[in-house]
């Protein structure tokens, strides 16, 4: 109750800065991605954003192998029947269906802003994060930094809850208290997992963002956060009940030390991850548009959960 | 009205039955080919090498790797493109996934691969899959199309994520602002793959 009071009444003074911030940042955003042609970083030359306009009209601009095609999709096909190898069934109807989800996602009209951004934190990742994480492994063992992160983990139990109850997932609402009341007192203030080893109690994990996304808000514009990442409009607004459901906002009074135990957090996950982001990365022909589907993507289907 | 009800459960029946037929076919396909590689990436006393070749003959069977080539580039895009080019992106793309699957294997530690169920979506079949992790159970689809006689992958789908619509997206990204022939240059050079061609010199993407 302490949490929810504040959030409602008490803590108006930082709450406001923060929403302040955030106004802030998002125009900034918006400002750069609507008034530069956005130079450097691979977008197109010249006409950046009537390109992105017409999405439609694929293979359209400066493209030499892909003749300027109509964008409607039947007189092209008069005029190429003799070059179509889509002739097979099958593979003109999952070309079909993998068109139509593109569809969805064809809005991107911060890309630039984004792609500069992307190089920022995968910047950050390797010089800064990697590192950090790879010394952290160096002096804790596996089982103390799983440990911390299952101790973060469980304390983010209230976000879970009530995003649960919000989305009326009563069963797994009461499954999360369980693992909850489980794993603190079992496992020790939530260090251990014995509620899924033993038990088998599964973790349901739901932010704000996934709330909204079940009750129909879209995603919006994909928008990369600096030091955060990949993120969208939605799930962008949603960063903000979701920190003031962290334990690390109500309980801890200084905002470094929000910050320090905010970045060992991230710290000690990143040990715990070594390589895969590399790895990842290494099937992206293009960084940002890659990253960028793959969050959607993901974000998408645990929406669907 | 009794016999109609009995007729109408019969035929919707073994229209399920053949279903469960090919779902279970189709669940033992992926079953037996996920153990035999998760087999081979426990088994101690063989050389990578080797075992990635053993695993490139256990799965090229069930992927239809140049239907993935196909509709990952997309219709629109493949149309313009001759004989030739056709069959140097195949091959590329072809080479790229297999790759990239035997990078993604050398994460693996000792992962349990657990093989859930088969679903039927539009005459296609999805089967279910979980990387059981140490803190995390990450899932894994495999989509099976009806090729003839037999059952091909088309797409993998990695926590929601899949495959085939993400090359579909940065292809069109890339065709939208360069040539077909950057597009392959692409293909060869980015990411961090050593089968395309040794010329791999820089981790990130521009």
């Amino acid at each position: 109750m302490t949490f929810l009071g504040r959030l409602i009444i008490g803590d108006t003074k930082s709450a406001n800065q923060l929403w302040f911030t955030l106004a802030l940042v998002i125009f900034l955003f918006f400002g750069c991605a609507s008034q530069n042609g956005i130079p450097g970083t691979g977008t197109p030359p010249g006409n950046g954003e009537s390109t992105r306009e017409a999405p439609q009209q694929l293979g359209k601009s400066g493209s030499e192998a892909a003749p300027a095609a109509p964008p409607g999709d039947k007189s092209e096909e008069d005029s190429e029947k003799i070059s179509d190898e889509f002739e097979d069934e099958m593979a003109a109807e999952l070309d079909k269906e993998f068109a139509e989800k593109e569809l969805d996602e064809v809005s991107d009209p911060f890309s630039g802003y984004n792609r500069s951004m992307t190089v920022f934190n995968d910047k950050l990742y390797t010089w800064v994060l990697d590192p950090a994480g790879r010394g952290l492994r160096f002096v804790l063992p596996e089982y103390s930094r799983r440990g911390i992160a299952n101790f973060f983990d469980n304390l983010l139990y209230p976000l879970r809850l009530i995003n649960n109850l919000l989305q009326a997932k009563f069963a797994n609402s009461g499954e999360e208290t369980l693992r909850f009341v489980t794993n603190t007192t079992i496992g020790v203030f939530g260090l251990w997992d014995p509620a899924d080893k033993w038990f088998g109690l599964e973790a349901h994990d739901e932010d704000f963002g996934q709330t909204l996304g079940y009750w129909g808000v879209g995603p919006g514009p994909h928008i990369v956060l600096p030091f955060l990442g990949p993120s969208n409009l939605r799930d962008m607004f949603a960063l903000v009940p979701d920190y003031y459901l962290d334990p690390a906002t109500y309980y801890i009074d200084s905002e470094k030390d929000q910050l320090a135990l905010r970045v060992f957090k991230e710290v000690n996950k990143t040990s715990l991850h070594i390589g895969e982001y590399e790895n990842l990365k290494r099937d992206a022909l293009d960084l940002y548009p890659f990253l960028r589907d793959v969050y959607e993507q993901n974000r998408a289907k645990l929406i669907l959960e | 009205m009794r016999t109609l009800t009995l007729a109408v459960i019969l035929i919707l029946g073994t229209g399920f039955l053949s279903y469960a037929d090919e779902k279970a076919e189709v669940l033992q396909l992926a079953k037996s080919r996920i153990d035999r590689v998760v087999g081979l990436l426990r088994s101690k006393g063989i050389s990578k090498v080797e075992r990635n070749k053993k695993i490139i003959t256990i799965i090229n069977p069930i992927f239809d790797f140049a239907l993935m080539a196909k509709i990952s580039l997309g219709r629109k895009h493949w149309r313009p493109l001759s004989a030739q080019e056709r069959k140097e992106f195949i091959d590329l793309f072809v080479l790229r996934l297999q790759e990239s699957y035997l990078d993604k294997l050398d994460l693996y530690t000792d992962e349990e691969v657990v093989v859930e169920e088969a679903v039927t979506v539009k005459k296609r079949i999805h089967v279910l899959t979980h990387l059981v992790t140490k803190d995390d159970k990450l899932e894994m689809v495999y989509k099976f199309y009806k090729s003839g006689n037999n059952w091909k992958i088309y797409d993998v789908v990695i926590l929601g994520v899949s495959v085939v619509q993400t090359y579909r997206s940065q292809f069109r990204g890339i065709l939208k602002n360069t040539s077909f022939a950057d597009l392959m240059e692409q293909l060869r050079t980015k990411g961090g793959f050593t089968i395309p061609t040794k010329k791999f010199k820089k981790a990130s993407a521009s």
